[in-house]
């Protein structure tokens, strides 16, 4: 089911970008127990002074942050902020919607798929592939905010048993990006298509859930975006709700259904 | 047991399950009820002007398209349900390749080599001929002209010595040179038994290195025979000068169009050419032209036919 030498490709091929994101986001990561232990306690007590409005805390906490002056509290605002979204989107969003459709822009589709190589598993080997790079990102991302705090000497304040559930739940919300990435990717000829049906579910998803966030009325969309399902919040504080696990891991496994599904049936009519 | 063999072999584009998008709008028939037989050894070549269906004839027998009626078998195996054991066992050159330009012209041949998996025994053979050195091969693809593309779509096509080659226009972008050396190439392939399927929609190559040729106009097969078939029965134009009284042609078996102008001789002659040279072996011939047989006007006489 998964071709070892394409994998092999797509790996090296990737590696440099792989690296970069890991490194980026290992930063932005690094960055969140520094400033906590920096400016953590100042900051609480400018907080507790009364200066910051109370609705802009409830808003800072309602965006998957919780209290963010604790350091559970800043490290789950960093998993969701839009810079670690953003650099995951590159290969949730830019590396799967040009898995299939990129190359087959390109053409080089057509020699790919003269070996024997069936397309279920170039999808799967594909689909693995993108795991793969999630899962490291996702990370690097885990990895190197344990080692901030404890470079810091505030690692006592995080319960460390809780990151790979935490680790679990952001690589299962970017697999489930990246599968309907997969699925849009096999069923267009061009890249556009693709990359725009899969960066609008990302914001579409984004923006109903901080519309969520802001306005109680909208709050009942929330449901209806995967960035629900992300509760950095919750598993930090040892509280995950299994069902947003459940809900991530059915929407990756329908949409790599659908790509399964959909790309061996699909005519690959030659490139204009 | 044949190497490819289409039965009734329909694909019509729009409107059904299976359509490309950008030809949604109106529905195509690419392909009507194609009957075709490739034998194995053979190098047989497949025309047609664009548009005709060659393209989508290859993609239907490497499993990229789904037939919308009839089947074909490559190598004895289904095409519907066996394409992945069928590209194991053949070459493929695409038409206007394109190839990975991030990779050397080596790595790209090393990894297409890999997910063939065979041993690209081959390959070294095919570089020396084509001319692709060490030094060539060792600089990326995106720097490589359009000969040098096709090349290299031509080793990794051959490099692991399939049963079957299917080529869709190999010489395009190549210089008179490395035409002939391809020409040496397939001569080669055929040598060793290895069956060529060649599209092509230059004429004269086809007639230069063909065994037999499929003829496709709008989907439907026109001609399918022998070159030498195909060019002995096409009209040629004869000119001839004489001295003296000109020969009685009128009535000859083949002869027609005849035009007698004070000594020179204008006709047109099919088939057997015996009768021909018989009737003027008596007379003083000065000059004589026989235009020799071209596939391209076979070609044209045939569309000329369809057409009417």
């Amino acid at each position: 089911m998964i071709d070892p030498v394409l994998l092999g490709h797509v790996w090296r091929s990737q590696r440099t970008k792989v690296a970069a994101v890991a490194l980026a986001l290992a930063a932005w990561a690094a960055l969140l127990p520094l400033i906590y232990a920096s400016f953590g306690q100042d900051m609480r007590r400018i907080l507790e002074s009364g200066i910051v409005p109370q609705s802009f805390l409830d808003m800072a906490s309602s965006l998957g942050g919780g209290d963010i002056f604790t350091l559970a509290g800043s490290v789950a605002l960093g998993f969701v902020h839009p810079i670690a979204v953003a650099l995951e989107c590159v290969f949730a969003v830019g590396f799967a919607s040009a898995a299939v459709a990129g190359e087959r822009q390109r053409g080089t589709l057509e020699v790919l798929l003269s070996r024997p190589i069936s397309r279920t598993e170039l999808v799967v080997t594909l689909f693995v592939a993108l795991a793969g790079f999630v899962a490291l990102t996702v990370g690097a991302h885990i990895l190197a905010t344990v080692a901030s705090a404890i470079a810091t000497g505030v690692a006592g304040e995080l319960d460390l048993s809780t990151f790979p559930l935490l680790w679990l739940n952001g690589v299962l919300l970017f697999l489930a990006v990246g599968g309907i990435g997969l699925a849009a990717s096999v069923s267009t000829d061009r890249l556009t298509p693709a990359l725009g049906v899969t960066l609008a579910v990302v914001l579409a998803g984004y923006v109903l859930q901080i519309l969520g966030s802001l306005w109680p009325d909208a709050a009942g969309l929330q449901p209806y975006s995967l960035f629900h399902y992300l509760r950095p919040q919750e598993v930090l504080a040892g509280d995950a709700d299994p069902w947003s696990f459940v809900v991530l891991a059915a929407v990756t496994a329908a949409a790599l259904a659908c790509a399964l599904v959909v790309f061996p049936r699909r005519d690959l009519a030659a490139p204009t | 047991m044949t190497a490819i063999v289409t039965e009734g072999l329909t694909k019509r584009y729009g409107g059904g399950a299976h359509l490309p998008r950008r030809s949604a709008a109106a529905p195509v028939l690419a392909l009507d009820r194609l009957d075709l037989e490739v034998r194995p050894g053979e190098v047989f070549g497949f025309l047609g002007p664009n548009g005709a269906g060659k393209s989508t004839l290859i993609r239907l027998l490497l499993g990229f398209l789904h037939p919308t009626a009839g089947r074909a078998r490559v190598l004895g195996i289904d095409t519907e349900h066996g394409s992945v054991a069928i590209r194991a066992r053949t070459g493929y050159l695409p038409g206007g390749i394109a190839l990975y330009d991030g990779l050397t012209g080596e790595q790209l041949l090393d990894y297409l080599g890999r997910l063939a998996g065979r041993p690209a025994i081959r390959r070294a053979e095919l570089c020396d001929r084509l001319e692709l050195g060490r030094t060539t091969l060792g600089r990326l693809v995106r720097d490589y002209s359009r000969g040098m593309r096709q090349k290299v779509g031509i080793v990794q096509a051959l490099q692991h010595d399939p049963e079957l080659a299917i080529l869709d226009e190999p010489t395009e972008g190549l210089d008179p040179l490395m035409q002939r050396a391809f020409y040496g190439i397939l001569g080669d392939l055929r040598a060793a038994g290895r069956t060529v399927f060649f599209s092509s929609h230059i004429l004269s190559e086809v007639e230069r290195v063909c065994d037999r040729v499929a003829i496709v106009r709008r989907g439907r097969l026109v001609a399918l025979e022998e070159v030498a078939t195909l060019l002995a029965r096409r009209r040629r134009r004869v000119e001839m000068v004489v001295d003296g009284a000109p020969p009685t042609l009128d009535g000859l078996p083949g002869v027609s169009d005849l035009a007698v102008a004070g000594g020179r001789v204008t006709l047109a002659l099919e088939g057997d050419m015996r009768p021909f040279l018989g009737a003027i072996a008596g007379a003083a011939v000065r000059d004589l032209t026989i235009e020799p047989a071209r596939l391209e006007d076979a070609f044209l006489e045939l569309y000329g036919e369809e057409e009417g």
